[in-house]
């Protein structure tokens, strides 16, 4: 049984870890184009100046989000990833998009957040594990105990 | 993940349980009520023939002494009696936002007096720029800003004032509101300078992020995140009570002066139909929060301006009506305010009134605010402080002065002159003094208030629900919203049946507790901003700043 990499989804948050995933897919990838670069957007709330007297939608922002993954992208050397944009639970829309798009790979950091906000946010990664169909590689903070 | 799915099925079962016992309480107490009203007086005195809502009141008793206990604690912290010689003393809150206040108008060299003009101009529009980033524009935050501030306490908190103060309080007040125009400016601008921006263009800014974030610049990083995270928590307490479940109770006390049947009942286990209002402002904002139909918030925030508009008018034209009378009043104001002998408090006590009120309204110095005013579109963190100082001027200064005017020239302050209205000052009810006042010299006009009353509480609960949605979000991260949204609506319903005072006055003390940390925090980074303010005005003298406006004008025309 062989494992070939022929596309890899690197779930990006714009943290310092994501940007680190993205060289690191790029490695395992050995062609940028392989990679799918994903951020994930969380429903907009409806009661900020910017929803209710302003310009804010979803629309706006994918469109800003979109813009920066693709300087991110650039900026990593990996300028021919394909980007997306997604709206929802970032662990279960990882899964479904590597998913559909039938992704060999998932490249993903671990915040290792701990206390109030782990119990609140649970971990992107766990869940990307959980219901992910293909391989998870989860990169671990170099100061996570 | 395990974590997070007990703790989430718990959320669940809580709020199935409250869900449950809330429908429960409306439907027996309708059915109570229908049944008790007509023999209510006979049955009242059993326990077991008292409506659900009072029995859930009586319930209620034990937690409220509870609070009350602890009010007692926070209150000689927050609230201490600071004496100011002889007997009369003044709240250590409204002490510490005056004497903020009066530091910061000297620090920015009376920056409410010299920045006004500009302030109006960059809110009128002339500086934006449609590529600067943000959510909003300039007009735009100061709105959002105002309706979490212009309510009830404009229209019933200053009749009130004047009637325990006297009419020389609303110099006081004015005093007051002007130089809290130099404490927002301060806190706005920081909001904007220490502002966040999510990868999706959001703006995440406010008091807790220029402590958390601006301090460490100071060395002071370790008291940064203590007051950020004290500044959010006590937000996020404040936007519960007195951003929420106060408005509701508040504005229901108003609309039942229209529209009796919704008052507290008289007597003990008569029917009590308080929940509807709750019930129907909790589905109007859980619509708007929950279910995500933002027009509903968003026409009421839109409305705001034109209320004010309209109140301010209106109160014009009885000024108007009474123009003769308009010299005796200002001598009156004046007079004492200097000797307070109108009431009874002497001059310190008139002075504590008028200057707790101001403070009370315009929430100059609380940081609320800066969180608001973070969104705007600017490339200087100094002009949004300009607009911000548009805030306390519009709150305190004119409409709340409105207020007081029309209260001393109806004479509705004086219940030896007008024993009409002694009743309603007796029962401490502002709202319906107001709006009786008003309503002698425009008739009919109540009708419009009581509209405008139940705007002004609901768009400030969808300003505050901003304001402690970020919070929490600044606490626990931006995915945990739902759970603050589900709280939220369980303190609006609430709000329409609690007669727990303690609990109530307990978001008060919270709202007052934010200027703690802010106040420190804002007086340590003053010097930033003081500095960011004379580069901002050499700028703006030397004419460079004109032309990018124009400029920006210019490409949005094309």
């Amino acid at each position: 049984m062989t494992y070939s990499i022929s596309k890899i989804v690197v779930p990006i948050d714009f943290s310092g870890e994501s940007r680190h995933a993205i060289a690191r897919a790029v490695n395992i990838a050995g062609d940028a184009s392989r990679l799918h670069l994903v951020h994930v957007l969380l429903p907009l709330d409806t009661v900020s100046p910017g929803v209710l007297l302003g310009d804010v939608s979803d629309d706006s922002r994918r469109k800003t989000v979109t813009e920066k993954l693709n300087t991110l992208a650039a900026e990593h050397g990996a300028a021919e990833a394909a980007v997306s944009v997604l709206l929802g639970t970032p662990g279960m829309e990882i899964a479904d998009y590597a998913k559909d798009q039938d992704a060999d790979l998932i490249v993903i950091p671990s915040h290792g957040y701990h206390g109030i906000k782990r119990m609140f946010l649970g971990s992107v990664a766990e869940r990307v594990i959980r219901h992910a169909e293909c391989s998870v590689l989860v990169l671990r903070r170099s100061d996570a105990g | 993940m395990r974590l997070t799915q007990v703790v989430s099925s718990r959320w669940l079962r809580l709020v199935v349980l409250l869900c449950v016992a809330g429908l429960n309480i409306e439907y027996t107490s309708a059915q109570d009520a229908e049944a008790v009203s007509p023999k209510s007086v006979e049955s009242a005195e059993t326990s077991s023939e008292r409506g659900l809502v009072q029995q859930f009141n009586d319930a209620l008793k034990p937690v409220d002494k509870y609070f009350g206990k602890v009010n007692g604690y926070i209150e000689q912290i927050i609230f201490y009696p600071v004496p100011l010689g002889g007997k009369d003393t003044i709240p250590a809150a409204v002490l510490l936002l005056l004497l903020g206040a009066t530091f910061f108008t000297i620090r920015m060299g009376f920056i409410n007096i010299r920045g006004f003009k500009h302030a109006v101009m960059v809110t009128a529009g002339k500086y934006d720029n449609p590529d600067d980033q943000g959510e909003v524009t300039h007009f735009q935050a100061l709105t959002a800003a105002l309706s979490a501030t212009v309510g009830l306490g404009n229209i019933a908190g200053v009749a009130i004032a004047i009637c325990i103060g006297g009419p020389g309080a609303t110099l006081w007040m004015i005093l007051a509101g002007f130089i809290g125009m130099s404490s927002k400016f301060v806190e706005c601008t920081l909001g904007q300078k220490y502002r966040e921006e999510r990868p999706d263009g959001r703006i995440m800014g406010g008091a807790m992020y220029y402590l958390s974030r601006g301090l460490p610049e100071l060395g002071l990083g370790p008291l940064g995140k203590v007051l950020g995270i004290m500044f959010a928590v006590l937000c996020v307490g404040g936007s519960f009570a007195g951003g929420n479940s106060f408005q509701v109770k508040m504005s229901l006390g108003a609309v039942a002066q229209t529209l009796p049947f919704l008052a507290a009942p008289e007597v003990v286990g008569a029917a009590d139909y308080r929940w509807i209002y709750g019930l129907l402002m909790s589905i109007v904002t859980g619509m708007v929060i929950i279910g995500g139909i933002r027009r509903i918030a968003s026409a009421a925030e839109k409305i705001v301006p034109a209320m004010c508009g309209i109140y301010v008018l209106a109160a014009l034209v009885i000024l108007l009506k009474n123009i003769d009378q308009i010299p005796m009043a200002l001598q009156l104001i004046l007079n004492d305010a200097f000797t307070g002998t109108a009431v009874s408090g002497g001059l310190v006590g008139v002075l504590v009134v008028g200057f707790q009120r101001a403070a009370f309204s315009n929430e100059a110095g609380v940081g609320s605010a800066a969180i608001a005013h973070a969104a705007a579109k600017t490339e200087y963190p100094v002009r949004e402080g300009m607009v911000a100082l548009l805030g306390p001027f519009i709150d305190t200064v004119v409409i709340c002065s409105m207020t007081a005017l029309v209260i001393v020239i109806t004479g509705a302050w004086d219940p030896v002159e007008h024993p009409e209205f002694a009743s309603l000052i007796e029962t401490k009810n502002g709202a319906a003094l107001t709006s009786v006042a008003m309503d002698t010299q425009i008739p009919g006009f109540r009708y419009v208030l009581s509209v405008a009353v139940v705007l002004f509480a609901f768009s400030t609960m969808i300003s505050w629900s901003y304001y402690g949605e970020r919070c929490w979000a600044f606490l626990f991260g931006d995915n945990a919203s739902m759970s603050y949204r589900i709280i939220f609506l369980i303190f609006t319903f609430l709000g329409s049946i609690v007669s727990a005072t303690n609990v109530l006055n307990f978001g008060d003390l919270m709202i007052f507790g934010m200027a703690i940390p802010n106040i420190i925090g804002v007086v340590l980074l003053s010097g930033k901003v003081r500095k960011d303010l004379d580069e901002y005005w050499q700028k703006l003298k030397n004419g460079d700043l004109e032309v990018s406006g124009e400029k920006s004008v210019a490409d949005f025309g094309e």
